[in-house]
């Protein structure tokens, strides 16, 4: 049996029992890739009539995006009635075929599940294949709101009576989160609230600072810290109930008074006892007795081959190569000194614990070692501190062992120590929770005054007036490059490399072309201001290829989308997104005219630079 | 249904139905008793009867439609004649065989196109269609139940009243397909685009935006610079806001509702989520007026859950032919059956399977 249905067959199965048409989620774009290869040769082609119909619905479409036209998967489409559906394609493939799915042309589209909530496509069926997907690194199960959503595409109101979600498995399947998914009750969510440095400017610029703290208290995160307050205020009072037997006694603080006299009662028999675990100091030497290493015994010395423990009492032991040859155990702590010198030793695991060519080797090495060697300075950790003689002396200066209250106290203290650290502890929490979103305000503030975006005030400088204006991710390291003038002079290609490299945070390997040296040293310069940076914002990756892509598209306007996409490996849908995502920093750019002509003016220059060919198609 | 009737649906229900119906309506329920839970039940969603109602519905049919798995003998013997199947061959159009297992064919029935109804509206989007017109309204229904409906006629009563209406949704695609869609229903010259690199028809009464571009007029509009658009805003259209747990863009939605204009309405529409109450609550912290809740789990088109063996082989997933709400081990004994055989085959030799 193969590890999961061939989509040719998969199709066929749908069509047989009229599922169709179906979108099939897959895990990965190169599966929808492949999948939509094996439909070459199949013969499962569609009756000419259906093939007219996707055919023209086609040619509609591509009247509006010319670009579609090109597109390799086309003859797929229209011989079999299937196409793929992902974050690899240009968005104007991808409206395509949501158009021909909405017009019911198609009979199955393969998509990836990762991009489930942008599949904006009823169809009749919905095919899952895995119950995890791949978010950032790590492959995790879908939640039941993701099992829903995708099984919610399942069913066209007013085409279908019903919709189906039909489960086909593939290695390493989960069927339980997908049963769960399905029957289950969606998840709740939690507010995901950050402090960005351009709501900070943002928020000081329209409000005074006193006022800051009640519009952070509206923030739905706020809320959801409020609600965990309360049950913790609602823990809390259950304890103060809880507490009351356990109030003020003969002494006020009678809990505390209590623990310092029983930690100083214990204390005073501890010492005396014979410690039945091994001294610090051996510790500390043992550690240094490992094969190879030269020690001095009682009798001569010997060359360590290897340290274990003894099978009983667990005490550490070592396997000694004497003078003569022999191998002996002895406990590690009959040994005298540790010598400065160690030889190579090749371990093995069994006796005589290293191999026959080193053994030799030691030995020799043994005999000719001089009389005196240095023995080695090894640091013992003191003993942990007892309680201050001061403390111990005065016991019997408590008023404990005598006080008439001392069986009551005795017999409670446990739990009352135990409820009272607990209210200490909810108390603090408590706290954390009310104030934690302002604390976190506190520390951006200090930040951007540190830079110089604010004064000491928290009012907006100069700096942070416009600084304010960019608010996309990495503002802090933009608005410090403009700052430092980086761009200054730089023309709009290098200054598109550069954002792009900073927009982009996909770390997807490929080839790309190579960088322009004015470009690289630039990005070196970025690197270092990003490094320096660090400690108040994530650097983004700035990788030279991504933003020799983009000085590419910009520096040679006679460069066709095809001869973008054949410089690299990326995928188109992948390109366009990073130039899309280049021009929305480039449009905040722009925002700056007032304070930073020529900047905007350069900004403004790459926009109209980007805009074109298959860019300007398309929103 | 009025309240009484309601409360006597409640009382002949077991105590198991009230608490998975006061799943997410009334916090700590499982601490309650049948009386109480009834109490708060009507308590809670006195702002919502329709939605409680519905799903008591929906619960009920479930009940009623779950004990009926067909006996296995009939089926078994029902298969023996019948020829061994081919794998995949074509047929496009003809009728199938009836080759499939009884309860498959159960499975598979009313499967195909309903007879063209008038379109009615769902009884959940005329309360919140009405709910809008007072307050701010928080929906949270299963995927693909109609929440376009919603926004589109919120979006043209608010339009007829000559306020300026704001869509927003989180991803440039979904807006550039609602641009499309909503310019074929209230005319180009009405609808407006503006995200990150695009702006068209910028001054249209209806305004198609990323909700990062929202929230940075909000914020422009904050700090002084006037948009006549913000002035005449009379709705606010969040799509899709259960965005708002995202980790990375979260917080832009929690921006846009805190600085919100307060004579725009808001109108939060997301799909089925654990903790709508919640939502709701905080805007009503936040906002002048209390806002409204409508949330139901019922879907218009109802789902089904099959499972397909790499060998081509179609069994129900369930052994109900509706997908039992809370009941993930009620598998259909074919799909189970065939899912073992799967694992042992696919597990790596040497190794047991659990």
């Amino acid at each position: 049996m193969p590890p999961s249905i061939h989509p040719v067959d998969l199709i066929a199965a749908l069509r047989l029992k009229h599922l169709t048409p179906a979108i099939v989620f897959l895990t990965s774009r190169r599966a929808c890739d492949e999948a939509m290869e094996s439909f070459d040769h199949a013969d499962i082609v569609l009756p000419p009539a259906r093939q007219e119909i996707i055919a023209a619905a086609l040619d509609r479409v591509i009247a509006h995006y010319p670009s579609v036209a090109e597109h390799p998967l086309i003859p797929t489409v229209r011989r079999i009635g299937v196409a793929a559906h992902h974050a690899g394609h240009l968005p104007s493939w991808k409206i395509a075929i949501e158009e021909l799915m909405r017009q019911g042309c198609l009979d199955a589209v393969f998509a990836t599940t990762t991009l489930a909530a942008g599949v904006d496509f009823p169809a009749r069926t919905v095919v899952i294949t895995q119950s995890s997907i791949r978010k950032s690194r790590d492959f995790t199960d879908l939640t039941i709101g993701e099992v829903q959503q995708i099984a919610g595409r399942a069913g066209r109101r007013g085409k279908d009576q019903v919709g189906f979600a039909v489960i086909t498995p593939s290695p390493y399947i989960d069927l339980g989160v997908l049963t769960k998914g399905l029957t289950g009750h969606p998840e709740s969510i939690d507010s995901q609230f950050t402090i960005t440095y351009p709501m900070v400017l943002n928020l000081l610029k329209a409000h005074p600072h006193e006022q800051i703290q009640g519009i952070l208290a509206k923030s739905f995160a706020q809320f959801q810290l409020n609600q965990r307050a309360e049950l913790l205020e609602r823990k809390l009072d259950t304890l103060h109930v809880q507490m009351e037997p356990y109030g003020p006694r003969l002494c006020s603080d009678w809990i505390t008074q209590w623990q310092t006299f029983d930690q100083a009662r214990r204390q005073r028999p501890h010492r005396q006892h014979v410690k039945q675990q091994e001294s610090p100091e051996l510790t500390a030497r043992f550690h240094f007795m490992t094969s190879g290493r030269v020690v001095g015994l009682a009798r001569g010395r010997g060359i360590v081959l290897r340290q274990y423990r003894s099978k009983g009492q667990r005490n550490p032991m070592i396997s000694v190569l004497r003078p003569d040859g022999a191998v002996t155990e002895c406990p590690a702590a009959t040994v005298a000194e540790i010598f400065d010198r160690a030889f190579e030793c090749d371990e093995t695991s069994a006796f005589p614990w290293c191999s026959a060519a080193s053994f030799d080797e030691l030995h020799y090495q043994l005999t000719e070692l001089p009389t005196r060697l240095p023995t080695l300075p090894i640091l013992v950790p003191k003993e942990s501190d007892p309680l201050p003689d001061a403390i111990v002396q005065s016991l019997g200066d408590f008023p404990c062992p005598t006080c008439s209250s001392r069986p009551a106290c005795q017999k409670d203290v446990v739990v009352a120590s135990r409820l009272r650290q607990e209210q200490q502890r909810h108390t603090k929490s408590i706290q954390a929770l009310r104030a934690s979103l302002w604390h976190r305000f506190q520390e951006r503030v200090e930040v951007l005054q540190k830079f110089g975006y604010l004064t000491p005030s928290a009012h907006l400088t100069d700096d942070g007036e416009w600084a304010r204006l960019i608010r996309i991710d990495h503002s802090l390291l933009i608005t410090e490059l403009i700052r430092a003038e980086a761009f200054a002079g730089a023309d709009p290609a290098l200054l598109t490399g550069v954002m792009a490299s900073i927009a982009h945070d996909d770390d997807r390997p490929g080839a790309f072309p190579r960088i322009s040296t004015g470009l690289s040293s630039l990005l070196g310069q970025v690197r270092k201001l990003a490094e320096s940076l660090s400690p108040y914002e994530d650097p983004p990756l700035l990788r030279a290829d991504i933003a020799a892509v983009a000085e590419r598209w910009i520096a040679d306007p006679t460069l066709t989308w095809i001869g973008l996409c054949r410089l690299t490996t990326m995928a188109e849908g992948d390109i366009y997104r990073l130039l899309a995502r280049t021009l929305e920093f480039l449009s905040q750019i722009h925002t700056l005219h007032g304070t930073h002509p020529s900047l905007a003016d350069s900004a403004a220059k790459a926009i109209a630079l980007i805009r074109r060919g298959v860019l300007e198609e398309l929103p | 249904m009025t309240i009484d009737e309601l409360e006597r649906l409640l009382a002949q229900q077991p105590v198991a139905v009230l608490h998975r119906l006061a799943r997410g309506r009334v916090h700590r329920h499982f601490r309650a008793g049948k009386r109480r839970l009834i109490e708060l039940l009507l308590q809670h969603s006195s702002q919502n009867l329709a939605g409680l109602e519905s799903d008591v519905q929906a619960l009920l049919a479930e009940r009623q439609g779950q004990p009926q798995p067909p006996p296995a003998s009939t089926r078994t013997a029902h298969r023996a004649p019948s020829p061994p199947q081919k794998r995949v061959p074509h047929r496009g159009g003809e009728p199938e065989s009836s080759e499939p297992a009884v309860s498959l064919a159960g499975w598979l029935e009313g499967l195909g196109v309903p007879a063209p109804q008038p379109f009615v509206p769902d009884p959940w989007q005329q309360e919140a269609l009405a709910a809008l017109s007072e307050t701010d309204v928080v929906v949270s229904v299963p995927t693909g139940s109609g929440k376009t409906y919603v926004a589109v006629e919120a979006a043209r009563r608010a339009m007829e009243d000559n306020r300026t209406v704001i869509y927003t949704s989180p991803l440039k695609a979904l807006s550039n397909t609602k641009f499309t869609e909503f310019s074929k229903i209230f005319g180009a010259d009405k609808v407006g685009i503006l995200t990150g690199d695009r702006q068209e028809n910028g001054q249209a009464p209806l305004l198609i935006m990323t909700t990062e571009i929202l929230r940075n007029l909000l914020y422009d509009a904050a700090s002084g610079e006037i948009d006549v658009r913000l002035d005449t805003l009379g709705l606010v259209i969040l799509d899709e806001s259960q965005y708002i747990a995202d980790p990375e863009r979260g917080v832009v939605w929690e921006e846009t509702i805190i600085f919100c204009p307060s004579q725009a309405k808001l109108l939060l529409l997301s799909a089925s989520i654990g903790n709508p109450q919640d939502i709701a609550d905080w805007l009503t912290s936040i906002r002048q007026t209390t806002s409204r809740l409508v949330r139901h789990s019922k879907r218009t088109v109802p789902l089904r859950a099959g499972y397909l063996h790499p060998n081509g082989k179609l069994a129900p997933l369930f052994k109900t032919a509706a997908i039992p709400a809370g009941h993930p081990n009620h598998l259909h004994p074919e799909a189970k059956r065939l899912f073992l055989e799967y694992e042992e085959e696919t597990m790596p030799s040497g190794r047991s399977r659990r």
